[in-house]
């Protein structure tokens, strides 16, 4: 009997361990943490209690592999089975028992397994195993998408600047001769020491490039922007798609006082006209009619005229200069010259007094690159005449000069101007000019409370009430004045 | 007529220095762009960040990439890099679509 549990003992063990080690292939659907728990050092506590459903559901399915993973029953069946047999044979019969197990399933067996519920019907639960526990790199898609993005903004980065620079070499390569000839310096940046021509653009950012000429006749210096389109930018490279854009070549001559007459003058693009007039402070100041179509002084119905007087119109559209825009109307945005330029309307904040914009005479023309965005450094070359053209106006205007009538019209229109402004400003400027009395009659009261001899303040006061007395008695004669005037 | 032919129209005596534009006087002309995105890719970082949401991190990279290039500041881009490894080491799991 002592040997008979020894073996039935030890037989239980091997049926145990089989059990773990074949439910421990599948941890997910097999809460280990309860089972564990539930197991003492008694080897038998564990047939005990245990959950019916998952022995009822493997029993009922026989695939194979469900047969290693023995159910507590199955052990029942054996510990029954042991009693009887001899316990060495087990060992043998083990596998072809297991296999056996659902040949040998008796219903009748059980005991409260009748009402066993249909969930056996369903199918295994396989549990998915959590996807960067996973072997995949499938389940990453997204961040991969992400990565890739990047990689495609980094790639379109390198790709636009590296074309914006050679289009701008281009560019340089193109109009070097023609620049060298007419200015001393040609590059300057404007931080070495000594003036001496860099000979290079100036790099701005990655879509601009600035280059100063200066050291010639008839100007003080030409400063040229290559506008070129963002292509560095994803972003922008897409919107342009929805919506082409042109790159710009903008040239800003500025000029000394003798080298031009008094006129506002632009010719553009009939949408480029409309723009200026309603940004630019000086175009909106002088030229206050409507933009004149091109096509009463010779050039196409495309470009419309801004004129401070007929005058000027008449003195600018000479055969040349009418030869050029009609030769390269579709190049041209845009044509300004004025010698009360001061750059866009600024928004003028509340409560400061405004002063009248400081003014240069200045010419601006804006060209566009022909390609739509689509520019090749071969379309660089098309723009060489354009700058020759503005070679050609800035020698021009030199010369063009107003008649009397002319000269008169123009003053008054830049006194009527001046007048206005100050008009507007008045409230403001007395303002500003009440405060500062205010602050002149504080600062001296201070400064008399703060004199410690007593003397040299009673003389302090007294001066000041002085003045005071001045000031009034000078307001009542004018007063008079006025009045007597007005009588 | 014109001078070009005649005579050589360079005068070496009347240079003048370039000087760049004063960008106070027209802040229309400066393009905020780059400080928008700056900006956006903090926000975004601090919300991957502090919210542990993925796909906040990966629009902060995104937004701190754009800036770069103009700004040439390093902090939101690693601010936002950061924002993007930290996500990733709390939480393995693979970024879900929202659909």
């Amino acid at each position: 009997m002592c040997v008979g549990f020894q073996e039935l003992r030890f037989t239980l063990l091997v049926y145990t361990i089989n059990i773990r080690v074949s439910l421990g292939r599948y941890n997910d659907d097999f809460d280990d943490g309860e089972d564990i728990a539930e197991f003492d050092d008694n080897d038998f506590a564990e047939f005990e209690d245990v959950s019916e459903d998952p022995a009822v559901d493997v029993e009922k399915e026989p695939p194979p592999r469900a047969a290693p993973s023995s159910t507590p029953i199955e052990d029942e069946e054996d510990e029954a089975t042991v009693e009887n047999e001899d316990g060495q044979d087990e060992f043998e019969d083990a596998d072809a028992q297991d296999q056996d197990m659902y040949s040998k399933y008796d219903n009748e067996e059980f005991e409260g397994h009748e009402k066993t519920n249909p969930s056996f019907k369903d199918t295994l639960i396989y549990r998915e195993v959590p996807a960067h526990l996973q072997n995949s790199w499938e389940s990453y898609y997204m961040e991969i998408l992400m990565v890739t993005g990047l990689l495609a903004y980094i790639m379109n980065y390198i790709i636009g600047k590296n074309k914006n620079s050679r289009l701008a070499q281009a560019w340089f390569n193109s109009h070097r001769e023609l620049l060298e000839s007419n200015f001393a310096l040609v590059g300057d940046d404007g931080t070495s020491k000594e003036a001496t021509s860099t000979g290079k653009l100036n790099q701005e950012n990655e879509h601009i490039y600035n280059l100063w000429c200066s050291g010639r006749v008839c100007c003080e210096g030409m400063l040229i922007q290559l506008k070129f389109l963002k292509r560095q930018d994803l972003l922008n490279v897409l919107a342009r798609m929805m919506r082409p854009v042109c790159d710009q070549v903008q040239v800003k001559v500025t000029l000394n006082d003798e080298d031009m007459d008094t006129f506002v003058f632009a010719v553009g693009s009939r949408k480029a006209m409309a723009r200026l007039q309603k940004e630019m402070q000086d175009l909106s100041e002088f030229c206050g009619d409507k933009p004149k179509s091109g096509a009463k002084y010779g050039i196409p119905e495309s470009l419309s005229i801004l004129s401070e007087m007929g005058e000027v119109t008449d003195g600018v559209m000479d055969s040349k200069m009418v030869h050029y825009l009609t030769s390269h109307a579709d190049k041209i945005e845009s044509i300004h010259f004025s010698d009360q330029f001061s750059g866009p309307k600024v928004m003028q904040e509340e409560g400061q007094p405004l002063k009248l914009p400081e003014t240069k005479k200045t010419l601006l023309f804006t060209f566009n690159v022909p390609g739509m965005g689509n520019t090749s450094p071969k379309d660089m070359d098309s723009l060489l005449p354009l700058m020759n053209m503005v070679i050609y106006s800035i020698d021009k205007l030199k010369k063009l000069r107003l008649n009397r009538e002319g000269k008169q019209k123009a003053d008054r229109n830049r006194a009527r101007v001046e007048e206005n402004f100050l008009k507007q400003t008045h409230a403001q400027r007395q303002e500003a000019a009440q405060t500062r009395r205010e602050e002149k009659k504080r600062a001296e009261k201070e400064r008399i409370m703060n004199e410690e001899d007593p003397d040299r303040q009673r003389r302090l006061e007294e001066a000041a009430q002085r003045r005071e007395q001045k000031k009034l008695e000078k307001k009542q004669m004018k007063m008079k004045q006025i009045k007597v005037k007005a009588m | 007529m014109t001078v070009n032919n005649m005579a050589d129209p360079r005068r070496p005596n009347k240079i003048f220095r370039y000087k760049p534009p004063n960008t106070e006087t027209n802040p229309t002309l400066e393009d905020p762009t780059p400080d928008y995105m700056n900006l956006l890719g903090m926000i975004f970082s601090m919300c991957g960040l502090m919210l542990k949401l993925k796909w906040c991190a990966w629009i902060a990279v995104y937004c701190s990439f754009i800036s770069f290039k103009s700004l040439k500041c390093n902090a939101s881009g690693l601010l936002s890099i950061s924002a993007v490894v930290m996500s990733y080491l709390q939480n393995p799991q693979p970024m879900s679509p929202p659909w």
